[in-house]
Formats: C-alpha cells, structure tokens, sequence
C-alpha cells in the first residue's frame, strides 16, 4: 500500500515536544572526536530521536527535509547538527535496531535518505495489535492494512496511522506466532490480515 | 467459540475473501471521500479569494463545482452505507453458521448419549437393581430369623450378667476406709443380742422358780 504516507513524515512537527537539558548544551550538536565521547553523545542521539518521534508520531525520518526540523536545530544556541553527522547517527540507530533506512533508488548506502523509526519494536506493535484485536472482539474478523492505520475501531489506538511497512513487520510477527494471515486483494496486493485466536 | 480452535487449520475462505474485497471497497470510498473532502476545502478558499479579487463570476464557478462535489460525497456516503450493511450482515451470517454448526454439533452429541440410554437398557438396569433389592431383603430377613427365642433369652442372661458386674464394680467402693473403726461397734451390737439373749432365759428360769412354789 504505497498510497498510504502517515500524514506527520512530511511536515514539520509541532514544537512542543519537552526537549532534554542536553539539547541546550552546544557541543552536542558538534561531532565529539573523542571515540569515548562520542558513544556516549550517539546513545543520547538516538534516545533523543526516538523520544522525538513518539512524542510526535513519526514513523519515518526524512534526512532532507528532517534536517530543518527544531529536533537537529536549536535556534535559542544557535546549534545544528550536520547532514553527515545526523546521517552517522541513524547509522547507529539502524545497528541497534532502532530505526531501518528505506532502500531508496541506489544501492549505494551512503544515499540513504529516509530512515524507518523503531520507537517501538514491531515485536510490540504485534502485542499491542494482538491485544487490540483480542479486546475489541475482532479474532476470526477480517481486516484491511488500511482499516487497522485508518480505521475507526483504531481511532484512539496508539497505532493510529502506522506507517505501512511498520505494520507489516508487526503482522510477520504475528503470523510467525500462528496469530494472522495475510490476505491478497484481487490484484495480487496485499492489502488485508486475518487474525485467528491465540493457540 | 471452542470449535474455532478445532478447525483442521486456519484457512481463508471464500466467504472471507469476499469479506476482504468489500472491506477493500469500502477503504477506497472511504479515501476518496477523504480526498473530496480537501478538495471542498480548496474550493471554498479559491472562491474566497476570487470574491476578494472581485472575480464574481470564477467565485460562482468554484461554488458551483464545490456544490457538485457535496453532491458526490453524498453519493458515497450512501454507497458506504450499503457496502458495510452488506459487509455486517455477511459477517452475522458467518456467526450464524457457526452458532448452527455448534447446534448441530451439540444436538449430535446428545443424540448419541441419549442412544447409550435407551429404553431397554435402563429398563433391565431397573429390573436388576429391584432384584438385588430383593435379595438384600431376603437376607436380612433370614439374619433376623437365624436367632432363636433361646438365644434371645441367652443374649437377656448377658445383659443381666453385664449389669450385675456393673453392681459389683460399684458397691465395694464406698466404705473402704471406714471399716475398722465401725468394727468394734458392731462387736458390741453382737455381743449384747447375747446378753439379751440370756436374759429371756434368765426370766424363764424365775418365772419357773415362781412357778414352782405355786405348783408346790
């Protein structure tokens, strides 16, 4: 479902997001030579980031566009960070786990741009969808990809707007576990699950 | 719902697929309404600032198109309603069967318990358990009999033998250290029936002697 982008990736987010006292200290946003610094400086990176995109429910970063964002810029110190350095630390991230570069149109990795955000594993967004089906009554129902992002049954849910791939790693898991089956529309997509009970 | 779980394996259906396709359906109305709906919006701004350009008749133009693209959302709305009436009540059909499926699955069972009891069968059960009935009481009958009037008797005799020992067992109890003193008394209350004994006789042998000059 290419169709469907979570309307948040795009624009910029709101600003009201609690910011940590480390993002008012300079030299963070400057890349420490010290190596021993500099694990430190990426570990408070990337949990920054990923509190960054919860609190405002970013599924994907953009590194063109985030880059403007006030999460890499802070204007009150005049601080931003660099495209590379920025890029060095979604590196990481994707090392940890915590966040998957998009496979663009080159196979270079260096070209990169748009990088999934794991502020939550797809291990607990299967959780998290498994226990909604189950407390909505929805085992044995059939449901589409879009439903469950879009749906109304999903409106207060925290999955609300999920972004697509996201979603499909968390369905793997489930049906991994025997929980769902993913179903094809008739033109071949895959464009709906099934979710049976847990065994 | 136990008989899902019972289900040989998890397949998708035909039924499910044509679940699917609506849902499908559905989601499409549903994005295209959502992309009218920016457009309605769009338009009014354009009409807006057409009337604030003065440009009343593109204003008219962009008012008209809005009202015919309410008139569409409309449309789906209904289109909507139908496809998910449709989708509900093939889901409710879908619960149907299998709430038959259950029936039928329970009326089965029943049937096949209620074969295991028929008639005959607890018929005889009822039959040999009055005979057995009647066995016992022939035998409790003739326990009772086997015991003879004699016997009876035996058994008062052990009874009574019972309750004297009973006795027996009581009375000693009581004057165990009493005895020796009342021992003395009572060799005195022997000794004076003795005296008294002698004194009749002594009276006798008076009245004898007084006799004796009467009969002199």
């Amino acid at each position: 479902m290419s169709t469907l982008t979570s309307p948040t990736s795009s624009s910029t987010p709101s600003t009201s997001f609690p910011f940590p006292s480390i993002y008012s200290f300079p030299p963070f946003f400057t890349r420490q030579p010290n190596s021993q610094t500099w694990t430190s400086q990426l570990s408070l990176w990337s949990s920054l980031i990923l509190a960054y995109c919860r609190y405002n429910r970013i599924w994907r970063i953009d590194l063109n566009t985030a880059i403007e964002w006030d999460l890499f810029n802070n204007r009150d110190i005049n601080r931003s960070l660099k495209l590379e350095t920025c890029r060095e630390i979604l590196d990481s991230m994707v090392k940890n786990g915590d966040a998957e570069w998009v496979s663009g149109s080159g196979s270079n990795p260096s070209k990169n741009t748009s990088a999934i955000i794991y502020w939550r594993r797809p291990e607990e967004w299967a959780n998290i969808i498994a226990d909604w089906i189950d407390s909505t009554g929805q085992k044995n129902a059939i449901l589409t990809l879009y439903e469950i992002a879009e749906g109304d049954l999903s409106y207060s849910q925290d999955f609300r707007g999920i972004d697509p791939t996201i979603l499909r790693k968390a369905l793997d898991v489930l049906i991994r576990r025997g929980q769902a089956q993913i179903m094809k529309s008739a033109d071949g997509e895959e464009a709906g699950v099934k979710f049976f009970g847990s065994q | 719902m136990g008989n899902y779980s019972s289900r040989p394996n998890r397949k998708i259906t035909k039924h499910d697929r044509a679940i699917l396709d609506m849902k499908l359906q559905r989601d499409t109305l549903q994005q295209y309404q959502r992309r009218i709906q920016v457009i309605l919006d769009r338009e009014r701004e354009i009409a807006r600032q057409c009337l604030e350009r003065g440009d009343k008749e593109r204003a008219l133009l962009a008012l008209r198109k809005r009202k015919y693209k309410v008139q569409l959302l409309s449309k789906t709305d209904s289109q909507l309603e139908t496809l998910e009436r449709l989708t509900q009540s093939i889901e409710f059909a879908l619960v149907e069967k299998d709430v038959l499926f259950g029936l039928q699955q329970g009326s089965q069972v029943l049937k096949e318990i209620n074969r295991e009891m028929s008639m005959d069968k607890v018929e005889r059960l009822l039959d040999e358990s009055a005979d057995g009935i009647a066995y016992q009481n022939e035998v409790s009958q003739m326990l009772a009999d086997s015991i003879t009037n004699a016997e009876e008797a035996e058994i008062e005799e052990e009874l009574e033998a019972m309750r004297r020992e009973e006795l027996v067992k009581t009375i000693p109890t009581a004057p165990e250290t009493e005895l020796p003193q009342a021992q003395p008394e009572a060799a005195e209350e022997e000794a004076e029936p003795e005296e008294e004994a002698e004194e009749p006789a002594r009276q006798a042998s008076k009245a004898r002697n007084r006799a004796e000059p009467l009969l002199a």
